[in-house]
This record gives C-alpha cells, structure tokens and sequence, in this order.
C-alpha cells in the first residue's frame, strides 16, 4: 500500500533527480562551451586533444580533479574549510527547485496533484531563490577566511562587498516584473507573458522592463564573480581569489557552484524578463500540428534557448572585457545600478497605475 | 546637471554613448566577428608541424666523408668559438700517420648551448653541421651530454648525402691535415 507522503517523496526525488542531472550536465556543457567560445572569440581553438575536437574535455577535467590530492592548509580552520564549498554549492542547487522549466501542467496521479515541470510551486519562489543566492556568499566568505591565507582573506572580502552591493541592484531590478506580475511565483511570472513576444516583461505594456533587465543582467555578472566583474578570484593580484587553497573535490565544488549559479541566474532571468517557456507567438506549433501532448518539448526547448542565450552572454562579456577596478565597481554599483533600478520601480509603479486607472 | 569632480562635463553624444554602453558594444561586436570569422591560428603541435626556414639552426651533429671517415680533424676551433663553452674536443694523433690528427674523444653538452651556429662557421672543414632536429626533450638532463659517437649518429640520420674527400674534390679545393703519400696526384 502506498501512503499519499511516500507517493509525493517518490515524485519529488524523482523531480529532483531529474533537474540535477540536468543542471550537472548543463555544467558540464558550460565548461567546454566556455573555454571553446572563448577560444573562438581570441582566434584560438579552445580544448582539441581529448576526444573529437575536445568534446570529452569536461570528462577529463572532472576525472582529473577527483583524483587530485585534497590539500588542507597548515593553519586553516578545517571545519569552515570543510563547510565553505557545500555552502557555495547547496544554495545555488536549491534554488532550482522554483524555476519553471516547462507548461504549468498538472496531473492527477493517485489523487495527488503533480507538476511535471517546477519541483515546487511556492508562492514566493523569486524570494526563495534570492534569499539562497545571498547565502551563498558565506560559502564564498568563509572559505576565503578559514583557508588562512591573505590571498583567500582577501578574495573573501572582495567577494562579501560585492556581493551584497549587487545583490541589492538583482533585488531591485526584479520589484518592476514583480508589479507587473502581482505575484512572486516564478510560474505566475512566467504564465503572465504568454502570448507574442511584445508580452514578455522586457517588453510588456505599460512599462517595458528593458533597464531592469539591462541591470539585472550586470548585476548578476557581478553577483556571480564572473569577468569583468571578478575582483574575488582576481588572479593578477589574489593568485585565484577565495579559492586559492583549494583544491580536488573541494576546489570542483567551488567550480561547480559558480557555474549551476550562472545557470541558476540564467533561468531566473529567462523566466523574469524573457517569458520564460513561452514561444515568442501564442501556443506551440506542436499544438497546431496536432501533438498538444508534445508540446512540452518545444516550450523546455525555448526555456533552454533563452537561458543558453544568456549563458552565452556571459562568455561574450568574459571575452571582450577586462576587469573593472575595486572602486570603479563600488561606484558603478551604488551611483549608476540602483539609481537606475530605484527609478524603473518607480516609472513602472506610477505606469501600472495609471493603466489600471484607465481600464 | 551636475558633473562629479572627477568626471567632466560630457557632451551630449558622450552621454548617449556612456548610457548605451556604447564601446562595450564595440569591444563585443569585435569579439563576435572573430568567432564569426573564426580563422585560428593555432598549430595542432604534435599533429601538424610548421615548415622550418631553411637556415634553421637545430640539433648540432658530426659528420662524415662518403667513403665513412670522419671528417673532424681535431683542431679545437669549435671548441674555441663556442659562447657557452658547449664543446670539448681531446685531439690525438692518427697513430700511423704522424701529420694526420684526429678528435679522440668530443663532447657536448646540449644543455648550455644556444643554437649560434658559430662552432659550424669556425669549422675549417665543415665537419659540424647543423640539423633539423628541435624536439629533444628528456627526462634526465644527463641525456643531453653527448658524445662523439652519439653525435655522429645524429649526422648520419639527419645527413645522409655525403660529401667526398676533400682531396677528391674540385682541383682548386683547398685542403689540408692529409697525409700526401695516400693521395692521388691531382689531375692536370
């Protein structure tokens, strides 16, 4: 006899299992991509020895890292050093678990309501996943601290800094989609942009979300200590940052954590501003040939599209900029950032009104 | 508005181009036409190998007449041309012949040398020669003080069109360290 909970504990690991695999395959993918596209953008060929034209580089690396002797610094709190990289990666993969990948669909198995493709439908989802991103900054601190090493000191305080300038600017980036909206459900979010592409919150009448977006998507690169943003791991002058003493299995944590958190920002972004799983036309073409029950392939596939898309962007900037200096990210982060975010929420507030006056 | 004091006042098509990120775009258009255009240049090292000049000055070797006699005479001049003091030549007397000399032992050690080639131009009979040969990579250093018969061997793989003897050469050949009574009388 199966009970109602191991029913739902059955569906979710099952749900769960599926979306970390494939955020670990994405990343998997992201680490080749990167080193090819960026090799491509430097007339370069990226990795070319491993397998076909290097495609089984990342298998490699991940063989090569594992096998790597795990090094404890003398001096090093080993605790902390211990924690730090399972506290950079546990927030990063929890916050999958609101993102929309598909259709809001609902089945009815055993009279147990299931969808198929969020995790978990909170009603406060965008909040869950910032609240995790910002978490994620004490793996980041405290790994630079317990490493006992002024490099990872250092690179730990860059990163707090950072982190919680830029987290501001991501939080008030998203206030415009979330008036928008009227919900902080990423499903509600997303289904609030069905329809042409002009319905997606980047566009939407009455207040098109373009700056926030453009904010957003700076932020995060800040938030995520990518370049040009990448004073934490800056390895011109901190060797590599907060991550200096790590290495092995701890150190692929780290790298790990810094990627599924691109895409974790990448997803969140293409459900926010870029509708999401919604087509840029109304419905799927699978509907119009007639496999209505197909249709989730087209619609994951656009959500993959857009947040590759992003991911891509991400590599883009890396290849074309180079790193900012420590004040110029404060300055860029607090004069330029979130006046304009502050400004939008404002625009986007009175525009809303009004159009609510109207109708 | 108001200019910071650390900025100046911009004009207007600045201000456009610093809020639309105008020469970041520029920076990334650039990138995208070099992965739109993607012409590497990079050589696939251990798979393709690029075409060496034809004055490459590689690996030094010995080397030998035709008929398989050596061709160094012994005289030390490498040995006192050489920059980094890579050579070093014991010179002996061919035993049966009194005005013939020979290099009894030659060393190298390959891990001083810069590849000047001027050991191969002090040579007076053109017994050093310099191959192709670049990818001398060991594990023991030891592996790279070579001897005269390690050096000869390099000659013989990477030389193997010989030169006469001198002395059966062009009639206006110079030539010299011969023991006379071999020689054939020269041709009138």
């Amino acid at each position: 006899m199966v009970t109602e909970f191991g029913l739902r504990l059955a569906i979710s690991l099952t749900q769960i299992g599926a979306v970390m695999c494939i955020v670990v395959v994405t990343v998997l993918i992201l680490t080749l991509a990167e080193r090819k596209v960026l090799g491509w953008m430097q007339d370069r060929m990226g990795p070319m020895e491993v397998g076909p034209y290097g495609i089984l580089q990342p298998f490699a690396d991940a063989i090569k890292l594992f096998f790597k002797e795990d090094i404890v610094p003398a001096g090093a709190n080993k605790l902390i050093f211990t924690m730090a990289p399972i506290l950079c990666l546990i927030p990063t993969f929890i916050g999958f678990a609101v993102i929309p990948w598909g259709p809001n669909w609902t089945f009815e198995i055993n009279g147990i309501s299931v969808k198929p493709f969020v995790i978990s439908d909170i009603n406060i989802g965008i909040l869950y996943v910032l609240a995790f991103a910002s978490l994620a900054a004490y793996g980041i601190i405290l790994g630079g601290w317990a490493s006992n090493s002024k490099y990872s000191l250092l690179g730990g305080l860059r990163s707090a800094a950072q982190v919680i300038s830029y987290e501001l600017n991501v939080g008030l980036a998203i206030v415009g989609v979330l008036i928008l909206s009227g919900s902080l459900s990423l499903v509600t979010i997303t289904d609030a942009q069905a329809g042409w592409i002009w319905n997606w919150h980047i566009f939407a009448l009455p207040a098109p979300q373009i700056f926030a977006f453009v904010v957003y998507v700076i932020s995060v690169v800040a938030e995520t200590n990518r370049v040009p943003f990448d004073l934490p791991e800056a390895e011109s002058e901190l060797v590599a940052g907060f991550f200096t003493e790590y290495s092995g299995l701890r150190f692929a944590f780290f790298f790990l954590a810094e990627y599924a958190n691109m895409v974790l920002v990448s997803c969140v972004a293409s459900a926010l501003f870029l509708g999401g799983w919604h087509a840029p036309y109304p419905g799927t073409l699978m509907e119009l040939v007639g496999l209505s029950s197909w249709s989730w392939i087209e619609s994951t596939m656009w959500f993959a599209v857009k947040t590759y898309s992003l991911l891509f962007l991400f590599f883009w900037l890396r290849a074309t900029l180079p790193r900012l200096r420590y004040d110029q990210l404060m300055r860029f982060g607090w004069k330029v950032m979130l006046p304009i975010a502050l400004a939008n929420i404002v625009m986007t507030a009175i525009a809303v009104f009004i159009s609510q006056q109207i109708n | 508005m108001r200019s910071t004091s650390s900025t100046k006042r911009l004009s207007l098509s600045e201000w456009f181009k610093t809020i639309t990120f105008y020469e970041i775009l520029v920076g990334m258009k650039a990138t995208l036409s070099h992965l739109l255009n993607y012409r590497p240049v990079t050589l696939q090292y251990p798979h393709e190998k690029r075409t060496l000049p034809d004055n490459y000055r590689g690996m030094l070797a010995l080397l030998r007449y035709d008929d398989g006699t050596e061709k160094c005479v012994g005289c030390d001049l490498c040995e006192a041309a050489c920059p980094s003091r890579v050579i070093r030549v014991v010179s002996a007397e061919v035993p049966d012949e009194p005005t013939k000399r020979y290099s009894k032992e030659y060393y190298m050690d390959m891990t001083r040398c810069l590849f000047c080639g001027m050991c191969v131009d002090a040579c007076p009979v053109d017994a050093l020669g310099m191959t192709r040969e670049f990818e001398w990579a060991v594990y023991d250093k030891r592996q790279l003080h070579l001897n005269k018969q390690q050096l000869l061997a390099i000659g013989d793989r990477s030389f193997p069109v010989r030169e006469k003897r001198l002395e059966l050469q062009h009639p206006n050949v110079a030539f010299f360290n011969v023991a006379f009574n071999h020689v054939p009388p020269k041709p009138n």
